[in-house]
């Protein structure tokens, strides 16, 4: 109980009135943080019979429960795991991020594009002078494992921010990796406090395997959604024109696009 | 060639046949795809993490499978599309067969044992007998024994709800809405091992309900739970 006190001040801190407004208005206005808002409630693209109905199923009966204000469980440093595992791509043979990780991603710039007020490239050190937070959470893989870390980087929200806001239209981030990985997200993920870019793990630079320079932690779903290696981010009204459509890689493939379970 | 009129009685409501049906079938793919899935990552582990190479408790190399192996065989895409649709299915199913036995009160009449049936004594005589593969003669055959009553209880109030709730402490979304659960189970892996032994003992009781199906007169018993219609003391009718 004495660690969600703490956590409660800790947010206390972090979600002042002032710091909503802003938040609010930073996505254009107008745009809920809980988990009431039925355009929430299913993917992107709906698969086909009775497989969708359950998606929307388990993926509203999940949002109804969820809000923002909501975090989840943050675990003691004593309980960090050592040797975390390194699951799937673990070193993109991609050029030009070989060339990045060269120079120790001196040159590596995130592009903020589509539909942003002030489209911006933002380097490493201007993501690590943006606000930060910490948080030791685990990470649950779909296929059955898990794992603790603890995550160091800026909340999307705050790039977003940085970024002047979407414009009103927008409805979905799609976030691209190195190795041709690309997966998207809500507005409901995009503006939870514990949704960031990760540029540490457990109080150092974020290792390579684990998705050096920038990797997001969307901490209420799967490992699938946890992209790494990343490489850009825009802002869309529609995923049609990624991939086979379906909102990323990982629901192209045939997995469930929500990953909260 | 029978003189005498079968003694036909009404055993099963089609609310009953329906619900059991539809449970048999989304129970299997429940089965099917949750074996699916744990091939692709066949180890288990006790408390909140685990990992390949973290101590396992359970791990089907031991018992001559390996990793590359069981991968192979196994499909988790498919294993959880299907996995999640068959249990909306069976909860819907279940939640239905659930309101309306309560309202017609059926648990209580068909399932809760006597407080005769509960004395030592007599749970140990059917204990015997159940080891035995002795029928009960007669009047028994309509009801429940207290054995099937316990476990079908044990099954519906117990090992169900248990499926459920270990498997919603192992999605992500719930480390948000309800971390105490996590907890309340010991962790997320804690709670996969649990769900993996829970439905092992559902499978026990399946091949038990099964054996006892055949021994209690297969053709009878299935003919009651499709068409509803029960016949008692079968092979006396047709003779005396």
């Amino acid at each position: 109980m004495s660690k969600r006190k703490v956590l409660e001040d800790k947010r206390q801190k972090l979600l002042t009135r002032r710091n909503l407004i802003k938040r609010a208005g930073a996505l254009g206005g107008g745009l809920l943080l809980t988990g009431c808002d039925t355009q929430f409630y299913k993917p992107p693209v709906v698969r086909d019979g009775l497989m969708g109905v359950a998606d929307i199923m388990t993926m509203a009966s999940q949002r109804m429960l969820m809000s923002n204000e909501q975090l989840v469980q943050e675990h003691d440093s004593s309980e960090i795991t050592k040797n975390f595992p390194v699951w799937n791509q673990s070193n993109p043979e991609d050029e030009e991020y070989q060339r990045l990780r060269s120079t120790n991603y001196q040159d590596w710039r995130l592009p903020v594009t589509g539909l942003i007020n002030n489209p911006i490239s933002i380097s490493l050190s201007d993501l690590k002078r943006m606000p930060r937070r910490s948080q030791t959470t685990m990470h649950i893989c779909e296929q059955g494992w898990s794992a603790i870390a603890e995550w160091t980087g800026t909340p999307l929200l705050s790039v977003i921010q940085a970024a002047g806001g979407i414009k009103p239209e927008a409805k979905y981030i799609m976030i691209s990796a190195y190795g041709g990985w690309y997966e998207g997200y809500d507005m409901f993920d995009v503006t939870h406090p514990q949704t960031i870019l990760a540029y540490g793990m457990n109080g150092k630079d974020l290792p390579l395997g684990n998705g050096a320079p920038l990797r997001l932690r969307v901490e209420r779903h799967c490992g699938y959604k946890q992209l790494k290696f990343i490489k850009s981010i825009e802002v869309v009204s529609s995923v049609e024109n990624f991939g086979r459509g379906t909102g990323g890689l990982n629901s192209d493939y045939g997995f469930h696009w929500y990953a909260g379970a | 060639m029978t003189k005498f009129p079968k003694n036909w009685i009404y055993r099963h409501t089609l609310n009953t046949r329906i619900c059991h049906w539809v449970m048999v079938v989304s129970f299997m793919y429940l089965l099917y795809s949750g074996i699916m899935i744990f091939l692709h990552f066949p180890e288990l582990y006790w408390g909140k993490v685990g990992f390949q190479g973290y101590p396992a408790i359970f791990k089907l190399e031991d018992w001559g499978i390996s990793w590359e192996e069981a991968e192979r065989l196994g499909d988790r895409r498919w294993g959880r599309n299907y996995h999640y649709m068959f249990a909306w299915i069976f909860v819907v199913n279940g939640f239905i067969y659930l309101v309306w036995n309560c309202w017609q009160k059926k648990f209580y009449l068909k399932m809760l044992p006597s407080r005769e049936e509960l004395t030592v004594s007599n749970l140990k005589n059917e204990f015997v007998r159940h080891l035995r593969f002795r029928r009960l003669k007669t009047n028994g055959v309509v009801g429940y024994n207290v054995l099937q009553k316990l476990s079908y209880l044990f099954v519906l109030f117990v090992l169900f709800p248990f499926m459920l709730v270990s498997g919603f402490a192992q999605m992500p979304a719930f480390t948000a809405i309800s971390p105490e659960l996590i907890d309340f189970f010991g962790g997320r892996q804690t709670a996969r091992t649990l769900h993996v032994i829970c439905s092992a003992l559902l499978v026990l009781f399946v091949l038990v309900h099964l054996i006892e199906m055949i021994l209690a007169g297969a053709f009878n018993q299935i003919r009651s739970m499709v068409l509803g219609k029960y016949e008692i003391n079968p092979e006396e009718s047709g003779e005396t």
